[in-house]
């Protein structure tokens, strides 16, 4: 009897593929995808399980928010909004699959989510192929905006943005000595280089940098290592993991110098009681994307529709999400009621919003996709989260 | 009259071999790789995206196979193997300038010297302490993709531009999944190729016994190294492709969950069946794209699977089918099948 030998299977698989691509052809171009009579539908991607979940979820809930508000309002030029999103697990393995799945199965007429760095790395070629409008809601790689692509936006503030302001915050409080402690992961890397960067552009050297776990248990050698420099100012690039072990060290050696956060750092209440102590936090202040503390009267009515819809407790991270919905939202508007994404694309490069969430408007232009230019800053007074300021760094 | 044997009468095992002919492992593998040819006429190009993964496994998969089901060596190497491959091939690219059609192959070179680098150590060891010394190797190479910034690019990791297949009038997605429709059934075939040939009885005596295996002259050594470079070539095409396919190259996906993922598609499709590993590879991965968004859900199902297979079905998926199915044995030697 013939057997199916190796050759004789390789040869059937040439010939089948052969076949089919004699049979393929191109794919037919679709005029406003998305866009129906009474909807438009709105894509967005993010890690909506796995470690980083808790960090994503709020930022894609307040999108939805903001989107829900708008539907009951009547919707965009009377269209509902259809919010639909698929889930990357902050893997660009996982994330590649995920947007083509958003793209090509959800069929959005233009994209608003994206929270971690590396998994909305590896899908911006995916959406640039699609030429679909991007809104980034809080992926921070400078890389993703710069230079610009005519599809990408974001209205988080760049990964630059922040350790410039934190180093600004540092120096316009009169601090020489300044160390800085960072987490040796994609996050991490990504601002360390700029922050090197923004201490040559002052002309300043960092009296110390060091390296902490992104999940340490203990960081007493590393927080002993910086007081020896004696510094008058530590700069963290730490997320809270990392930063509760190093305050709480911190605080215990008596490290009690100015400490400047940034967006992850936000919440210096959750960190307060992280560490154990308020006191353990009073010289810390954070460089944030958020304009407002989640107790400030700016923001009680998202506090109250977040918790309400979603059962969430309001943070900063819903706050992005609110500000990226109402940026996606008006450029619909001023869309009209016959949006192209060509149109929308115009509308963004050029748009101004002030937004219910950020301390200043969002601002794009044709040569600037970096829409977030002004940076909240707060400290830990009288038991809340409080806004001392703004900041608007630049390079 | 009483018969003791268990041999089927001849009428039924003509039967029983026609009837192969139509369900068996043969006609379900052409089917397979048909239905994979012409996936990307009828489907979305996520749905080609999913099948364009499914075929990077089954080479994984067959390639662990080799290693695992066949020379019986319990190696926890093959997902670092795998990000060698992707990471060789990816960086030939990106800052040796090679193209990716020398880029594939000279990184997969690379993969089979560093898998060999595992093997030599590996000889002298068995069992739980082959098993941690290649846990070890895939927790060092990680950490080489993370903290080895000059060469990996670190935790970041890099992005390439898009292979190029205009030379062939091929788009890069459609011309990806082709090469890896090719390149799968090539590897498989020749792990069918292996299985029947001297080095795949080697292998398999191995398994069973390495004093058994030296007593009838099968070199444990050599083909202790045969199996780990037929894995590590297997794992570095994979790896070259999965680079090809993504664009884009980081550590994470090269973490403990790709080991367990790999181990499940072997021993769900069955240890020492290629064509389980096969059918194992396209059912795990379009399951957990299935699970999309529930990740919870897709990492205590694939414990639980792996559990309830090693536990009720330890043969694996392949057992059952051929417990049914006529056609389903993949004999060690040319001229032994049903």
């Amino acid at each position: 009897m013939r057997t199916l030998t190796m050759t004789g299977l390789a040869r059937m698989t040439g010939l089948a593929s052969v076949a089919a691509l004699s049979l393929m052809a191109a794919p037919a171009a679709l005029a406003e995808t998305g866009v129906t009579a009474d909807t438009i539908v709105i894509g967005g991607m993010g890690g909506l399980t796995g470690p980083s979940a808790g960090l994503i979820i709020p930022q894609l809930n307040g999108v939805q928010a903001v989107f829900e508000e708008v539907n009951a309002a009547g919707g965009v030029h009377g269209r509902k909004i259809v919010y639909a999103k698929q889930d990357d697990e902050c893997l660009p393995s996982r994330g590649v699959g995920a947007v083509k799945k958003l793209i090509h199965e959800e069929k959005p007429f233009m994209i608003v989510g994206g929270g971690c760095s590396n998994a909305a790395i590896a899908q911006k070629p995916e959406v640039i192929e699609a030429k679909i409008p991007w809104v980034i809601v809080a992926s921070t790689a400078d890389s993703l905006t710069e230079p610009v692509n005519p599809y990408v936006f974001t209205t988080m503030s760049a990964a630059w943005m922040e350790v410039y302001g934190q180093l600004q915050l540092a120096l316009d409080q009169g601090k020489t000595r300044i160390a800085v402690v960072w987490q040796p992961d994609a996050w991490g890397k990504a601002r360390l280089e700029p922050m090197k960067q923004a201490f040559k552009a002052k002309g300043i050297e960092p009296v110390s940098i060091q390296e902490i776990a992104v999940e340490p248990t203990d960081t007493t050698p590393t927080v002993l290592q910086i007081q020896a420099t004696k510094p008058d100012a530590v700069l963290l690039l730490l997320f809270p993991k990392a930063a509760v072990p190093f305050l709480r060290d911190a605080y215990k050696v008596g490290l009690q110098p100015l400490m400047v956060g940034g967006s992850p750092l936000g919440e210096i209440d959750v960190l307060a009681k992280g560490v154990g102590s308020p006191d353990s936090v009073k010289n810390l202040r954070a460089v944030t994307a958020a304009g407002y503390g989640v107790d400030d009267p700016q923001v009680a009515k998202w506090k109250g529709i977040v918790e309400k819809r979603f059962g969430d407790r309001f943070n900063v991270l819903h706050m992005y999400g609110i500000s990226a919905g109402q940026f996606a939202v008006e450029a619909l508007k001023q869309a009209g009621p016959e949006p192209t994404r060509e149109k929308i694309l115009q509308i963004m490069s050029n748009l101004t919003v002030k937004t219910d969430t950020y301390a200043g408007p969002l601002e794009c232009k044709p040569t600037d996709h970096q829409c977030h230019k002004a940076l909240g800053i707060f400290a830990f007074q009288d038991g809340r989260v409080t806004g001392i300021g703004v900041t608007r760094p630049t390079r | 009259m009483v018969t003791l044997s268990n041999e089927p009468s001849a009428p039924r095992a003509i039967k029983r071999r026609n009837l192969g002919w139509l369900v068996g492992r043969r006609p379900a593998l052409a089917v397979g790789v048909l239905l994979f040819a012409v996936l990307p006429l009828m489907a979305n190009p996520y749905q080609v995206y999913v099948g364009n993964l499914a075929l990077i496994y089954v080479i994984l998969a067959v390639g662990l196979n080799i290693l695992l089901g066949l020379a019986g060596q319990l190696s926890f190497a093959n997902g670092a193997l795998f990000g060698v491959g992707a990471y060789a091939t990816g960086l030939l690219r990106l800052d040796a300038g090679l193209p990716f059609w020398l880029a594939l192959p000279v990184g997969t070179a690379i993969t089979v010297a560093i898998g060999l680098a595992v093997a030599l150590p590996a000889l002298r060891l068995r069992g739980l302490y082959l098993a941690l010394a290649t846990v070890a190797f895939a927790q060092f190479a990680l950490w080489t993709f993370v903290h080895w910034d000059s060469v990996t690019h670190g935790t970041a990791g890099f992005v390439m531009a898009p292979v190029d297949f205009t030379a062939l009038g091929l788009r890069t997605t459609t011309g990806i999944y082709y090469l890896s429709l090719v390149l799968a059934v090539l590897l498989v075939a020749a792990a069918y190729g292996i299985m029947r040939s001297r080095v795949g009885r080697a292998l398999v005596a191995l398994r069973e016994s390495e004093v058994a295996a030296e007593s009838i002259a099968v070199d444990i050594t050599r083909t202790k190294i045969v199996a780990y470079t037929l894995t590590a070539v297997y794992a570095g095409v994979a790896g070259g492709l999965f680079a090809g396919l993504l664009n884009v190259v980081v550590p994470e996906s090269f973490n403990l969950f790709q080991i367990v993922l790999q181990f499940c598609m072997v021993v769900v499709g069955g240890l020492g069946s290629i064509a389980g590993s096969a059918i194992a590879a396209v059912l795990l991965i379009v399951l957990q794209e299935g699970l999309r968004g529930m990740q919870d859900l897709q990492e205590i199902g694939l414990g639980l699977l792996l559990l309830g297979m090693l536990l009720f079905a330890p043969g694996g998926l392949v057992q059952a089918l051929r417990r049914w199915l006529p056609g389903w044995t993949e004999p060690h030697s040319r001229g032994g099948d049903e």
